[in-house]
């Protein structure tokens, strides 16, 4: 099976290890992910004002580019996933926009194309994933952590429920490991208020990590790469604040899935966590 | 009392910028209670609201309020009456840009920060502090 895949630019530069680790594990499962040809950047952060079109002209091209390839387009970045889906809402709805936008860039984009985040493609090949996996993750606790961009707005995501998702965790039991679903697992990690107020961040990180220690989390997984840098980086300055903060090794979904499919370590990607997993993975014989 | 309705087209703006009719609010602050910045907000987002409604548009312009909001929609997802606030938020801080008033002075973002932190971490920033 061939799928087209976006990966983003933070796929390409910081958040590498979501890269290679999903990459290879899909192709464990006999799907390769497609790169598009020629793609760029979403614009990141999707702009709230109605009266700025700018923001649509990257999401216009990218999808327009991805109808031109078979099927759906597979996007494992939350933030890309959230800003492409959001553009298309508004293509579909306001044709008006769609109308000016084709017009101004030269495309003939229909709408019509569908983004998928591979959440929802494990979900829909459950005994696909069931029948490749290899480890046994046999009582390791994975916090799920959600964040905001998979999630809201639910009209336009249409991705799970909003305040109690289930999707995450249902991912983790079909890898065998336990799921920990905490109640802050949709609440916002800070996001980039890191940049201009870290305070605010370094606390609701806090209180997330808190949270779902709390709930019995030994690790955390997520699939948003802004999410994994405030809950991973972010430690060391919690730990400074809070001097009885237990770190815990945040993880991409995608890095899980890899280790039990048992694709070899150098996909992992681990080496790049600020918060090393070395002692969870040994304690669990995963390495 | 002086600041009220002094500009009647302030609300007309806001509410073309952010697609949300202001006068659907009626105040219950779930938004408020539900924020995950509300404490670090000197004016938190029912009471922007608010000013808003009453067109206090020297209040809705001082206040640091919306730069706090890190748009996780929290609150458009609990909101009763369906009011997206984080589009009611990006129109003041959009006023503020538009005007060139930004908050981010990218020379005086953290060296260590700079080399460390994802691209679309500086990115989503630039884009919502900076014009």
């Amino acid at each position: 099976m061939k799928i087209p895949y976006y990966p983003g630019c933070d796929l390409y530069t910081k958040a590498k290890p979501l890269n290679t680790s999903i990459q290879a594990s899909f192709k464990a499962l006999d799907v390769e992910l497609k790169e598009m040809a020629n793609w760029y950047c979403c614009g990141t952060t999707f702009t709230l004002a109605r009266d700025n079109r700018m923001s649509l002209i990257a999401p216009l091209r990218i999808l327009a580019k991805a109808q031109k390839e078979n099927g759906s387009v597979i996007v494992p970045c939350s933030i890309c996933y959230n800003t492409l889906k959001r553009a298309n809402f508004i293509f579909q709805e306001d044709a008006e926009t769609l109308k000016i936008l084709n017009e101004h860039l030269s495309e003939n984009y229909d709408c019509r194309e569908k983004i998928v985040h591979p959440f929802e493609f494990l979900r829909d090949n459950k005994e696909l994933l069931k029948s490749r996996l290899k480890k046994n993750l046999k009582d390791i606790k994975l916090g799920c952590y959600y964040g905001c961009y998979l999630l809201r707005p639910q009209k336009e995501m249409q991705f799970d429920d909003p305040e109690s998702p289930t999707i995450i965790e249902e991912f983790v039991s079909l890898l065998g490991a336990t799921p920990v679903g905490f109640p802050l697992k949709v609440e916002c990690c800070g996001s980039f208020l890191i940049v201009n107020s870290p305070d605010a961040a370094i606390d609701a990180s806090y209180r997330i990590l808190k949270n779902a220690r709390g709930e019995g989390a030994e690790a955390m997984i997520t699939s948003c790469p802004l999410c994994h840098y405030n809950l991973d980086t972010l430690q060391k300055r919690i730990a400074f604040k809070h001097p009885n903060f237990k770190s815990m090794p945040i993880f991409y979904f995608s890095q899980i899935l890899a280790i039990a499919l048992d694709i070899p370590p150098e996909y992992w990607g681990l080496e790049q966590n600020k918060i090393s997993p070395a002692d969870f993975l040994k304690e669990h014989n995963l390495t | 009392m002086d600041n009220i309705n002094k500009d009647k087209y302030f609300v007309e703006k806001i509410e073309t910028m952010s697609n949300q009719k202001i006068a659907d609010c009626y105040q219950c602050g779930r938004c408020t209670a539900g924020c995950p910045f509300a404490e670090f907000m000197d004016e938190p987002p029912n009471r922007i609201i608010r000013f808003i409604q009453l067109g206090m548009k020297e209040d809705v312009m001082k206040t640091q309020g919306p730069w706090f909001c890190a748009a996780c929609l929290v609150c458009q997802s609990r909101c009763p009456r369906g009011v997206d606030i984080p589009r009611l938020m990006e129109a003041v801080r959009t006023i503020h840009l538009r005007a060139k008033e930004q908050i981010l002075d990218v020379d005086k973002i953290d060296k260590e920060l700079l080399l460390d932190a994802h691209p679309l971490v500086l990115m989503s920033a630039l884009y919502k502090y900076s014009y």
